[in-house]
């Protein structure tokens, strides 16, 4: 291949290249969907990876939306509002993030007697 | 006529395969396409985006630095191109579009560009800006986070991740044959094993990369998985878990086989692919980091110009006073 053909080829390569990229950014950018899959929650003593739809799905644990989302008045038309959004990190009324969720975890997971409860079992450093 | 140079010698690398460089890096992205493409398949357009954003804008930076530095335009050989290539396909596929064009930045003009071009990097380039992004967001490196709103029908925790946690419980969600198939969430051309071995063979065959690297690191990556796994088998997985999980693939046959930045001589190549195999390992096993493989092909990077003293003594020379 001639060096004129092979550098006129790079250009056209990386040009393409370059707007194929923009078009998939900016035409369909990263959507988070209407009921999470899974969610990290952030923390000191490591991160705890919450699978939502495995804790919420028929063919899993079946847990119903209000269990967790206690605020929510069951109205199909108004999305539940995540746990962060009234708990937050450093908070007293009403308690803070880390006690509402470790609260209902482990108090959920004490219940079924098989889900873990020690620390370690969901915080991962 | 005397005075005329008749032969310009230069740094490594030397292997004479009647190819040019351009060559090589085109059959090198060419083994790259099954992973990529079953990594495009499988995280749908946004992983498109990241591959193609990813080598333009390395191509796009180098022909940059090409016009700022008044040098010759080096986009040509296609070693930038791989570059991109191969930092798209080691990071997830809902990578921000900075990122890309940072880490592409940083992978050619600070991991090559500065060190005089290609054949001249001390470091592989895209190692080099994956490791400078790690560590200054590491979150955008967390599988399990970048990739939590997917669900492909297997286990989607970064398996790395869950054994080091968790221990070798969680090895019955990662059977190695959903392993060697891809069913495992990670960077968008790190994840589809077989892919990745034949690329690496058709490589290896065609005499674009030194089997030595590859086997010796996969060679050290087996034994010392395997002595941990013996020591304490509810805490450390197996070998083959390491080595078909996280970026050993692709590390050893795209990234460790970097002409510049590894030996020429076989005792070092073997040297160099089975230390790297057991760092990575340390790294997985003892270290902080979930995957050791970007950290341990870096300091094998910096140990490649000591390993390459180890070579055949020169004939005819007089060795009395050494």
């Amino acid at each position: 291949m001639k060096r004129q053909t092979e550098k006129t080829l790079a250009y056209v390569i990386a040009a393409a290249l370059f707007a194929i990229g923009v078009v998939c950014y900016a035409a369909f950018p990263e959507t988070k969907p209407d009921e999470p899959v899974r969610i990290v929650f952030k923390s000191t003593a490591g991160k705890v990876l919450f699978d939502h739809k495995q804790h919420t799905g028929e063919d899993g644990y079946g847990i119903h939306c209000i269990d967790c989302h206690h605020a929510w008045d069951e109205d199909p038309d108004v999305k539940p509002v995540s746990c962060t959004e009234c708990h937050e990190v450093d908070s007293e009324d009403p308690i803070k993030r880390s006690e509402a969720l470790h609260q209902q975890c482990i108090g959920c997971h004490e219940d079924d007697g098989t889900a873990p409860t020690d620390c370690s079992q969901c915080h991962i450093l | 006529m005397l005075n005329q140079k008749l032969l310009i010698g230069s740094h490594a690398p030397f292997w004479h395969d009647q190819s040019g460089i351009s060559t090589k890096n085109y059959h090198i992205m060419l083994a790259a396409i099954p992973a990529v493409l079953f990594g495009i398949y499988q995280y749908g357009i946004s992983a498109l985006g990241v591959m193609a954003l990813s080598i333009s804008c390395a191509m796009l930076w180098e022909l940059l630095m090409n016009y700022l530095m008044k040098r010759p335009i080096t986009i040509l050989d296609g070693n930038a191109a791989v570059i991109g290539l191969l930092f798209g396909m080691l990071i997830p596929a809902s990578s921000p579009w900075w990122m890309v064009l940072v880490g592409t930045f940083v992978a050619v003009v600070i991991g090559k560009i500065i060190f005089g071009g290609i054949g001249c990097n001390p470091f592989h380039p895209t190692l080099v800006a994956v490791a400078i992004l790690m560590l200054s967001w590491q979150s955008l490196f967390d599988f399990d986070e970048a990739l939590a709103n997917y669900e492909l029908g297997f286990t989607m925790i970064y398996p790395l991740g869950a054994v080091k946690a968790f221990g070798t419980s969680v090895l019955e969600y990662y059977p190695l044959t959903g392993l060697l198939m891809g069913q495992q969430s990670g960077g968008i051309g790190t994840t589809f094993g077989l892919g990745l071995i034949i690329g690496g063979i058709y490589l290896i065959l065609r005499g674009f990369i030194r089997w030595e690297i590859s086997i010796s690191f996969l060679a050290g990556i087996f034994a010392t998985a395997l002595l941990f796994n013996a020591a304490d088998p509810e805490r450390y997985a197996g070998p083959m878990f390491h080595i078909l999980t996280g970026y050993t693939l692709l590390a050893a046959f795209f990234l460790l086989t970097e002409d510049s930045s590894s030996p020429v001589n076989v005792i070092p190549m073997l040297l160099y692919g089975f230390m790297a195999g057991i760092l990575t390992i340390l790294i997985r096993n003892i270290g902080f980091f979930v995957d050791g493989v970007v950290f341990a092909v870096l300091m094998l990077n910096i140990a490649n110009p000591l390993l390459d003293k180890v070579r055949p003594k020169a004939l005819g020379k007089g060795i009395e006073y050494a």
